[in-house]
């Protein structure tokens, strides 16, 4: 556990680090600060700070390579990178053939830097850890709704990989460690988006007096806030807990409640929140890519309820 | 003693006990039989010990942190033994007579309620001011040795069965607003009180109107000093939306845990389902930090009212879906199932009501929480 002076010293380097660096510069500086020992060593404490700051600042790093190698098992050597899912789902990226693989995923921007990728495949229900050539991956950059996330479309058609054992739940392991990765990331745009509306409401002038006098402006600004304290009771919850059922449910949560606050944020800010000028929209669109990442909101939360229905029983819940 | 042995020692102790403790009549049929039931399970538990952790040895408990008492209504209303809404009145009003009387009359009243002698109600709401507490009207006047009360309290919860009423009254001048509000401990037999209970839409004669006529109520029974009653009663919301919310969201827990057994096959959408489950996951959650804090002796305030919301919208998305999946049998079932299930959809629609209407919640954190000025 990194605690007291220890975890203020490193907030305030990491602080500093995500305020003025973005990108391959924000990879290098972090593992100046130290924030990869410290991943090793306290990763509740390593993830949340980072991807809470990640969020909130609208930097961007290909750190979550890094969350989901730990949560594997695996030691990541600077230069190794892991495909993550297709967006919007959770399955492993790959699938053996025989000694070869097929791959379909996203990676971090630290993707193309790597000499040696980790492909997890899922074959017939057994899920083991490929070693894999970067160079034989198929990287085309992703535009879509947030190009400035630098994400990279990974494909590969029967392509040598070097088999790797992999514990039993390590892939859910690292799945759930990432969830819980995204979802600090979405409560902290969620942050940012809620401030630069709050302030918008308090400053905007309309009809003689400041907007956030009139309800209508306020209780969209509460329920805002309601839906950010209320994803980070759950991811606090889920971290306690520990369960992949709780990650999933709090990556959710956060998805759900950041689509929610850029929805009354945009509309708090009306029209300078819908122009470049406003740095509001680069949020709206982080948050509906990061809802993806990791299984969306919408995904997560069916899978969640069909295994209840099949259940038939509530999971055991968080003791007081 | 600490949480994990008193979880542990409880468990075993409400196994033990199952069957003198478990209601053996229809849960919500009858409130005169759901007060009966309560005041024996309360009786039973303070007998053994268990009402009293959580509450201090001068009101006649036995010490302990508050959320020894968090646990004891979780567990209860996780194994269907209290229905919350009647159970944690005591968690509401017991604190505030700590807080504010006198230590003789809270040493001599609290444990009457703790064990299950008396019903305490709370005398808040009038006819004219719902929302708006600071404006109520029903007034007290000094009398030699005391005061002299005259209105009108509405909504008053089980007023009915009450011994006693924690009261607001107003002892200032008509536009002093919050500044001119005692609140009174007041004995429900006293001459001159007289309550009408209001039949709900869910079918139970849960509050009352209550008329206060030439009430005299002495010195002694002022909680905290004359015009101290504002400062009462924002002690005793935050209390409101802890532990007593605590215990609603185990009791609602309980109650989705039931209707994944009862729902048909088909008849809900997973993702319905899913997202039920995940509100009433974030609600515990939330709440869950609320009642840490507390037990680490912060103050609790306007941050609760985030609680309060959660538990509206998460308590009416359950029933929403229960609607939803038990289609025909809480519309025209018969049975005590199909009735419970009737009058607790029925009942949910209040949750963004009581207690501080939704509307409410979201001025007090739009102002408090958000920092947005008054909306006047």
């Amino acid at each position: 556990m990194i605690e007291g002076a220890d975890r203020d010293l490193l907030a305030r380097s990491m602080a500093h680090a995500v305020e003025s660096s973005t990108g391959e510069a924000l990879d290098v500086a972090l593992g100046e600060v130290g924030w990869r020992d410290a991943l090793v060593d306290d990763p509740r404490t390593a993830v949340s700070l980072l991807f809470e700051l990640q969020g909130r600042t609208g930097a961007s790093s290909s750190s979550l390579d890094l969350v989901l190698a730990t949560g594997l098992g695996r030691d990541l050597a600077p230069v190794a990178a892991v495909v993550l899912p297709k967006m919007g789902g959770v399955e492993a990226p790959g699938r053996a053939r025989g000694e070869a693989l097929d791959a379909d995923g996203i990676g971090t921007p630290g993707l193309a830097r790597a000499s040696t990728t980790i492909v997890v495949c899922e074959t017939d229900g057994v899920v083991e850890c490929r070693m894999v050539s970067t160079d034989l991956l198929t990287v085309r950059p992703i535009s879509g709704l947030d190009p400035s996330l630098g994400l990279v479309r990974v494909t590969a058609t029967d392509v040598p990989g070097t088999a790797s054992p992999l514990p039993a739940g390590a892939w859910a392991n690292g799945v759930a460690l990432g969830q819980r990765a995204v979802a600090h990331e979405l409560i902290g745009a969620s942050r940012a988006m809620l401030a630069l509306a709050r302030d918008h409401a308090v400053e905007r002038i309309q009809f003689d007096q400041p907007i956030a006098g009139f309800q209508a402006v306020r209780h969209r600004l509460a329920d805002a806030h309601v839906a950010v304290e209320t994803a980070d009771a759950a991811i606090d919850a889920a971290w306690d807990d520990g369960s992949s059922l709780a990650a999933a449910a709090a990556k959710a949560i956060a998805g759900r409640s950041a689509r929610l606050v850029a929805r009354h944020a945009q509309q708090v800010l009306a029209g300078i929140g819908f122009t470049t000028e406003h740095p509001l929209h680069r949020y709206v669109t982080r948050v509906l890519v990061l809802d993806g990442l990791l299984g969306d909101a919408r995904s997560l939360t069916r899978s969640l309820g069909g295994e209840l229905l099949r259940a038939r029983q509530l999971p055991a819940m968080l003791p007081l | 003693m600490e949480l994990d042995e008193f979880r542990s020692t409880l468990d075993s102790w409400l196994d033990d006990h199952h069957d003198e403790l478990a209601a053996h009549h229809d849960p919500h049929a009858s409130l005169d039989d759901d007060m009966a039931h309560l005041s024996a399970v309360k009786r039973a538990a303070y007998d053994a010990g268990w009402m009293r952790w959580g509450w201090p040895e001068r009101v006649g408990g036995l010490g302990g942190s508050s959320l020894l008492r968090a646990y004891l209504g979780e567990a209860l209303a996780s194994r269907d033994l209290v229905e919350p809404g009647i159970y944690s009145m005591t968690e509401v009003l017991a604190p505030t007579m700590i807080d504010y009387a006198s230590p003789e009359l809270a040493a001599e009243m609290v444990p009457r309620l703790l064990r299950g002698d008396e019903t305490w109600c709370q005398g808040f709401s009038e006819p004219s001011t719902g929302s708006n507490l600071a404006a109520l009207s029903c007034r007290a006047v000094r009398t030699d040795g005391g005061w002299r009360v005259n209105g009108q309290k509405v909504w008053t919860s089980l007023a009915q069965y009450a011994q006693r009423c924690v009261l607001l009254v107003r002892t200032g001048t008509p536009e002093s607003a919050h500044r001119g509000i005692s609140a009174l401990f007041v004995d429900m037999d006293s001459p001159g009180i007289s309550v009408r209970p209001l039949e709900t839409m869910h079918g139970v004669e849960e509050f009352s109107e209550v008329f206060f006529d030439d009430v005299d109520v002495p010195d002694a029974r002022m909680l905290g000093d004359e015009a101290q009653g504002w400062a009462v009663a924002m002690d005793l919301l935050p209390y409101e939306r802890s532990t007593a919310l605590w215990h609603r969201g185990a009791y609602l827990h309980q109650r989705f845990g039931r209707f994944l057994t009862d729902v048909p096959n088909g008849a809900v959408d997973a993702s319905d389902v899913g997202e039920v489950f995940q509100q009433l996951f974030a609600l515990r959650a939330r709440s869950r930090t609320t009642q840490h804090r507390m037990h680490a002796g912060d103050p609790l305030g306007a941050e609760t009212s985030v609680d309060k919301i959660l538990l509206a919208t998460t308590e009416q998305a359950l029933y929403d879906l229960v609607l939803d999946g038990l289609a025909a049998d809480l519309r025209v079932g018969a049975g005590s199932s199909a009735d419970r299930w009737r009058s607790e959809y029925l009942y949910s629609r209040a949750a963004t009501i009581y207690g501080g209407s939704a509307e409410i919640q979201r001025n007090i954190v739009a102002r408090r929480l958000l920092g947005l000025g008054s909306d006047r």
